[in-house]
């Protein structure tokens, strides 16, 4: 499997560590209902056959955290992006 | 009074030993002394002033990816996105720089490789795409060589590449090079 990193160009597997689901969004604490909603989000996964964002890391590389959209049925890599610029797009977390 | 800090050799016989095929080199292998190297990160809003202050007071562009670019005795090398590397042959004070500066001097050590079987001789360490096609001089890449974090730029065609790396490995990676240039004619000498 081969991932072209925003920064360094098309590396192998070798370089990235991988996190897991992208689409997670950490829950407020103080909001109500958060003890149920910390549940889900540290426990609840889907398991999709198909596409799936999912964050890596380019560890071995520029250290850039990436969200890929691959699927999970052939890993086939479609999408790469900054997660950075992922989470700026949507408002919350690290700018 | 307390004496100042001086960055040496993280490379010595006994953990870097010398080697020298008979015949002409294919491969040459050696350590850049007496770098001033240093980490430089962009302050989130102030990228604007990092790039015009690189540019006045070393008359160079920082780019944007990972390339180097070199005037004189200094150079800036694509460390990730909005970062680079430093690298100076004279005391050159980085710190100055409105951005988050941190001095590698004694953290990093620089290997040199060169000669017409260096790229050959990189390739076997090094999963990375050397080939002029892809990677020429001025090209710049952080990948690992034999599992050791390595942070590479091409310097000129002979092929010259140098390579930095974090100074705990540098006596592995200098006997992997070695080992590597055996069959290559290398010549391997780090100072005394
Ligand atoms: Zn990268």
């Amino acid at each position: 499997m081969r991932i072209p990193c925003p920064y360094c160009g098309v590396r192998g597997l070798d370089e990235f560590a991988y996190l897991g689901d992208a689409t997670l969004i950490r829950p407020d604490p103080a909001a109500p209902g958060a003890e149920a909603a910390f549940h889900d989000y540290v426990y609840l996964r889907d398991n999709p056959a198909g596409l799936h964002r999912e964050l890596w890391q380019h560890a071995s590389g520029c250290q850039s955290w990436l969200v890929v959209t691959r699927d999970t049925r052939t890993h086939a890599i479609g999408r790469v992006e900054v997660a950075r610029d992922v989470a700026a797009a949507r408002g919350s977390g690290a700018e | 009074m307390a004496e100042p800090l001086v960055a040496r050799s993280a490379l010595r016989p006994h953990v870097a030993p010398h080697a020298s095929a008979a015949g002409a080199h294919g491969v040459t292998l050696r350590e850049v002394e007496n770098l001033t190297l240093a980490s430089v990160a962009a302050l989130r809003g102030r990228e604007a002033e990092l790039v015009q202050a690189v540019r006045a007071a070393y008359g160079l562009d920082l780019p944007t990816g990972p390339a180097r670019v070199a005037s004189g005795k200094v150079a800036f090398v694509g460390a990730g996105p909005g970062k680079w590397l430093a690298v100076s042959s004279a005391p050159t004070e980085f710190s100055t720089l409105p951005a988050a500066v941190a001095d590698q001097s004694d953290g990093r050590t620089v290997l040199r490789v060169s000669g017409p079987k260096a790229r050959e001789t990189l390739a076997t360490l090094i999963q990375l795409d050397l080939h002029p096609r892809t990677f020429g001089p001025g090209d710049a890449a952080m990948t690992h060589a034999a599992s050791i974090a390595v942070h590479l730029w091409q310097v000129d065609d002979a092929p010259t590449y140098e390579i930095a790396t974090f100074r705990t490995f540098a006596a592995t990676l200098w006997r992997w090079i070695v080992e590597a240039g055996q069959a290559r004619g290398l010549d391997a000498r780090a100072e005394d």
